[in-house]
């Protein structure tokens, strides 16, 4: 497990690129690891056939291995049956296809294989293969802060289990919901009735109305600014709900991106296609002033529309928003497009959230629900290469930003593993940032309570 | 002897009651006496579950003031109630079954020693608090003034219930209202083991009259010609409309407090003093002398109520537990709406 | 219909009680009046009136200060055929008559095997507000509810204040009837003649779906006015009026529970360990623990005897902003 953050002690195999037993050649891309602070992909430092791959999902301790390279020839060994458990010793021999960054990283191999020797392990100390994938050692003196439990939210007597109120857990019982790792809009994250109401809705979303060819659905009554809600890639308007018990009672529009949700698939050559469809679709609701709040791809394209529709725009809330840097996590985007049964969608989707314990099976299990109609999905694959073409962001807002007139506030977490934060760099001193550690790609969803505090502050 | 000089120094029992009663009065005294020491043997065999408070000794006190009641007469009673009980007239067998806590009991098992009542009898109830039966009584004496019903209440208390508040507060009230009540005070000389000497101010309770302008007067209470004597014109008195009385008849529990009393407040000579002066033989005595009784019909009451006593107790033996799912039954009354 | 309707009468609370005494004593003979100064005076809170003057003093009598003693006599006279009214001059005095309502009142039915009653009837002027400090401004229901064997009522109008009492008159068991002192004057409207109010049950003064509040006496009217406060707010909360303690009113608690998910009790007896504690305790056993959506909420009186000065005083039991505030931190999920 390489260390690819200051303070990381360990890393979250997120997803294998790479199948068991397959030939890798130095650089292939072989996993995907995911820290407290960041995601990133992690490539093969030496050529081999991969073996005793650690599971998905599991945490690996810096420094120890995550699977085995075996040259081509070599007989392969039982698997190590430590193998990313953070006490497990690190068979084999660290050798030259593992070097350590630096001395104690070679020792500490040395050491290992000092132990594998004595067990009597299979050696092949001149092979360089077989070693374990370590990039980087630390010792263990370095990681001692990091080592230590966080702070948590939760009384460590009663584990992971879901803070919940007995109402939401009933609901939640009767239709089958796991409730671990659902965002409770609640105090402290207490999964309440309607959390779990939402996820129902998400299951079987109303009809929605129409606006130009976009569907739209509201909140009505309420006073106040009407609030228009942009989805991002991939989602649909149900992911709103979580945030909408906190924007208190103003009246919402939601409003499904093409090839989205109850939104026809249609094609979409461009990114200036699919603005133009969201602009008809604002046009059509014939709003004098609007509060326009963007995640993601919806964040480029309320940009979009602010920078055509300014007079309009009374305000714009731009959440981990595309457009502004050609970074985005491509694998992801293709994962979430390809996906066809939750199993496979559900690890795509943990990577959008800082906690991956939020995204559950039955969460996945409804996600993939919404997502049953080929026609969608293959209208979201052909999207997603058309603007996010060979994994990268292929517009750019930053000058839509620049001229920005609408007041307007980005907010993003740190920990978003799908468009790097620092992206919200890029906006000008008028642009307000409001930035939240170990939050994920998802804020709307991760802290709702912070976003509609945001959203709801005058500009 | 010549009946003018019988007309005029017999004693009072001889007097007003015919002998019949007289009998049924001596019998009662021995029942007393015979379920006492029943119940005490019982309790010894491990038949019964709580303790007890025995009067034994303080028979002619309980049987004496309930000479003048009938049925529709109330008493009140106190926890060494079992004489009051017998007196005004109880059965026998449903109280050893309350006793051995029966569903054939007279409380049905919910009650015990402390609490055996017949309000068919008249009989309100022992009562397990000192004094919680004074201002019931009044009570009862306000009941049967407003409805008019000429009932008298009798209301037995003991030595320490006299410097309860509620002796003071209901022998006020049954004054001022002039109720129709008898506030009998079985004066037994010990309050648990506080002697009345160290625990009363006045040399005799019956002196606690006067701050309620009511009759006081103390008796010896082993004497049942004179309880009765006393006690039979202060329930004249009440019937008449006169007003509430206090009697005190001076007695003594030959047994410890309860069961669980290890007799350290007095000492065997005392106790022997009073065990020569039991109630029963010199009432059985009186009633011979008087050509009421022969020797031998006392023997024959004697043997007649061990006889009694043995089938009470095999009857509450005999007689059902009540069942547990029935606990809370009887604590509202179902005709509540 | 006929839209003419006859305006409808109003009493206040005292004039209601004094009513339905007044109808007692009419129609059954074996109705008394006991009580400290409730004759020619009328009694301290003016409840009892001039009625003494139309029933003489027998049947409206003014007993002795003997609180003890004056309940132990009406307990002795409920079980020998009267209907003892009995009056204590302010609930706090009650502790000094403990004694016989606990051990006697209480109990004689239960102990003598089911054998006997003891339908009487007490009256306990109640609560704070007054001014009259410590020992006259106590609110003791939840320690006689506590007692198998007594029935305890609040009522918090007019109209139950006499239709609660003359149902109390027809219960053959001990009811201890705990009347607001505040109320005393308040108006509403009340039926003519005989009537009763169940004991038992508890009455819905404002439907609600946002949250349910069940309140006794006089926080009843505390939490109507909130309630009314919050309908601003779009929060829209059930009012519960216990009105009966014991015998509690579990179906419509728990009912309001199920259906709002949200529960907030408010008395202004002390909340420790009082009548919100058992009606929470109730809920969280019942099924309707499963509808809850939020912890629930208790505001009770604070850990202190009431105290003299006004300001203290108000601070010491559960006022309007309070309930207000708590009950929309409820109704918004906040808690």
């Amino acid at each position: 497990m390489p260390k690819v953050d200051m303070d990381m002690d360990r890393g979250r195999i997120v997803a294998w690129h790479v199948a068991e037993g397959t030939q890798v050649a130095k650089g292939d891309p072989l996993f995907d690891i995911e820290t407290d602070k960041a995601a990133m992909e992690v490539e093969a430092q030496a050529a081999g056939i991969l073996h005793h791959r650690a599971a998905e999902g599991t945490e690996v301790p810096i420094g120890k291995p995550v699977a085995w390279l075996y040259a081509a020839d070599e007989a392969v060994g039982p698997s190590p049956a430590e193998i990313g458990a953070s006490e497990a010793p690190a068979p084999g021999n660290a050798g030259s296809g593992a070097p350590g960054e630096d001395g104690r990283a070679s020792a500490h191999a040395a050491d290992d294989a000092g132990r594998r020797d004595a067990r009597g392990g299979p050696l092949h100390p001149d092979r360089g293969a077989h070693a374990p994938l370590a990039r980087a050692g630390a010792a263990p003196q370095e990681q001692a802060d990091a080592l230590a439990p966080r702070a948590g939210d939760s009384d460590p007597e009663c584990g992971d289990r879901p803070r919940a109120t007995p109402a939401a857990r009933a609901r939640a019982r009767d239709a089958g919901i796991d409730l671990a790792g659902i965002a409770g809009s609640g105090p402290r994250g207490r999964v309440q009735r309607a959390d779990i109401d939402a996820l129902l809705t998400t299951a079987t979303p109303a009809q929605p109305q129409r606006s130009g060819s976009l569907a739209v659905s509201r909140r009505g009554g309420g006073s106040g600014l009407p609030v228009v809600l942009l989805h991002g890639f991939g989602s649909d308007m149900t992911s709103w709900t979580p945030l909408e018990p906190h924007l208190g009672d103003r009246p919402l529009i939601r409003i499904d991106l093409p090839g989205h949700g109850r939104s026809a698939p249609d094609a979409m050559p461009d990114f200036a296609a699919l603005a133009a469809a969201v602009r008809a679709a604002f046009d059509d609701l014939g709003l004098a002033r609007a509060h326009l709040v963007g995640h993601s791809l919806g964040g480029a394209l309320a940009l979009a529309l602010a920078d055509t529709r300014p007079r309009q725009i009374a305000a714009l809330t731009l959440i981990a928003p595309a457009g502004l840097g050609p970074q985005v996590n491509g694998p992801a985007l293709a994962g979430i497009c390809r996906a066809t049964r939750a199993d496979s969608l559900a690890p795509w989707l943990r990577t959008l959230v800082a906690d991956p314990r939020r995204i559950t099976d039955s969460y996945a299990r409804l996600a993939m629900d919404a997502r049953a109609d080929p026609a969608l999905r293959a209208a979201q694959t052909a999207l997603a290469d058309a603007i996010f073409p060979d994994g990268t962001q292929g517009f750019d807002l930053t000058a839509a930003l620049d001229r920005l007139v609408p007041p307007a506030r980005i907010v993003w977490g740190k920990a978003d593993a799908i468009i790097p934060w620092q992206h919200a760099l890029r906006a000008p001193g008028r642009v307000g940032l409001h930035l939240f550690d170990h939050i994920g790609h998802m804020p709307q969803i991760e802290c709702p309570e912070e976003v509609g505090k945001i959203v709801g502050q005058p500009l | 002897m010549p009946d003018g000089y019988r007309d005029g120094n017999l004693p009072y029992a001889i007097r007003a009651y015919d002998a019949d009663t007289l009998r049924a009065a001596l019998r009662k005294m021995y029942l007393i006496r015979k379920f006492e020491e029943g119940a005490e043997n019982s309790y010894t065999r491990g038949l019964i579950h709580g303790t007890m408070h025995l009067s034994i000794g303080q028979e002619a006190s309980a049987v004496a003031s309930c000479m003048a009641l009938s049925d529709d007469d109330k008493i009140t009673s106190t926890h060494r109630g079992h004489g009051h009980c017998v007196a005004k007239g109880a059965d026998l067998g449903r109280m050893f079954a309350e006793f051995f806590g029966k569903e054939t009991g007279y409380c049905r098992g919910r009650g015990g020693s402390m609490h055996i009542a017949d309000p068919t009898k008249g009989n309100l109830g022992a009562n397990g608090i000192v004094g919680g039966g004074l201002p019931i009584a009044v009570g009862a004496a306000l009941s049967a003034k407003r409805l008019g019903t000429g009932a008298v209440t009798v209301c037995f208390f003991g030595d320490g219930a006299n410097n309860e508040g509620a002796f003071h507060e209901a022998l006020n009230m049954a004054a001022v209202w002039k109720l129709p009540v008898v506030f009998v005070c079985e004066n037994n000389k010990y309050g648990m083991s506080t002697s009345t000497e160290r625990s009363t101010a006045v040399k005799n309770i019956a002196e606690r009259a006067a701050a309620y302008a009511m009759p006081g007067v103390t008796v010896d209470g082993n004497d049942f010609s004179a309880v009765a004597e006393a006690v039979d014109a202060a329930v004249a008195r009440a019937r008449a409309g006169d007003g509430p009385s206090l009697v005190e008849n001076v007695t003594y529990r030959w047994r410890g407090h309860s069961k669980s009393d290890r007799n350290r407040y007095r000492t065997k000579e005392e106790i022997a003093d009073w065990m020569a002066r039991d109630p029963i033989p010199a009432f059985a005595r009186l009633l011979v002398d008087h050509g009421v009784l022969t020797d031998a019909d006392v023997a024959d009451i004697e043997a007649e109520t061990e006889q009694v006593i043995a089938d009470a107790i095999a009857f509450a033996a005999d007689s059902a537990d009540p069942d547990p799912a029935d606990v809370a039954r009887d604590v509202y009354n179902p005709a509540a709406a | 219909m006929n839209a003419v309707t006859e305006a409808v009468r109003e009493l206040s609370y005292a004039e209601a009680l004094r009513e339905a005494m007044d109808i007692a004593l009419d129609r059954d003979p074996r109705v008394v009046l006991m009580g400290e100064d409730i004759g020619v005076y009328g009694g301290a809170f003016q409840v009892t009136g001039d009625l003494v003057h139309k029933y003489g003093t027998d049947r409206v009598m003014d007993t002795p200060i003997s609180e003890l003693g004056g309940a132990g006599v009406a307990v002795g006279a409920a079980l020998t055929g009267l209907r003892p009214i009995f009056e204590f001059q302010f609930s706090d005095f009650a502790t000094l008559a403990m004694e016989q309502i606990v051990n006697q009142a209480a109990k004689l039915r239960y102990m003598l095997g089911g054998a006997v009653s003891v339908p009487l009837v007490m009256r306990f002027p109640a609560g704070s507000g007054t001014g009259a400090a410590a020992q006259h401004s106590q609110s003791l229901e939840a320690w006689l509810a506590h007692v198998p064997g007594l029935k305890v009522v609040q009522p918090t109008t007019p109209e139950d204040a006499k239709g609660l009492l003359l149902a109390a008159l027809d219960d053959p068991d001990p009811v201890m009837i705990f009347e607001h002192k505040i109320l005393y004057k308040m108006k509403g409207p009340v039926p003519e003649g005989h009537y009763t109010t169940p004991i038992g049950t508890a009455a819905i003064r404002r439907t609600g779906r946002d949250l349910t509040i069940v309140a006794s006496g006089i926080m009843v009217h505390k939490a109507l006015e909130a309630a009314r406060e919050m309908e601003a707010d779009g929060i829209d909360a059930e009012v519960i009026d216990l009105r009966s303690v014991r015998p509690i009113d579990r179906d419509t608690i728990l009912g309001s529970a199920r259906k709002t998910g949200r529960l907030m009790i408010v008395h202004e007896a002390v909340k420790t360990l009082g009548i919100g504690a058992e009606i929470s305790a109730m809920v969280a056993e019942s099924d309707a623990f499963d509808y809850l959506d939020s912890p629930i909420i208790r505001l009770g009186g604070a850990e202190c005897p009431i105290p003299y000065n006004p300001e203290l005083e108000k601070a010491a039991v559960p006022q309007v902003p309070g309930i207000l505030s708590a009950a929309r931190d409820l109704a918004k999920g906040r808690v």
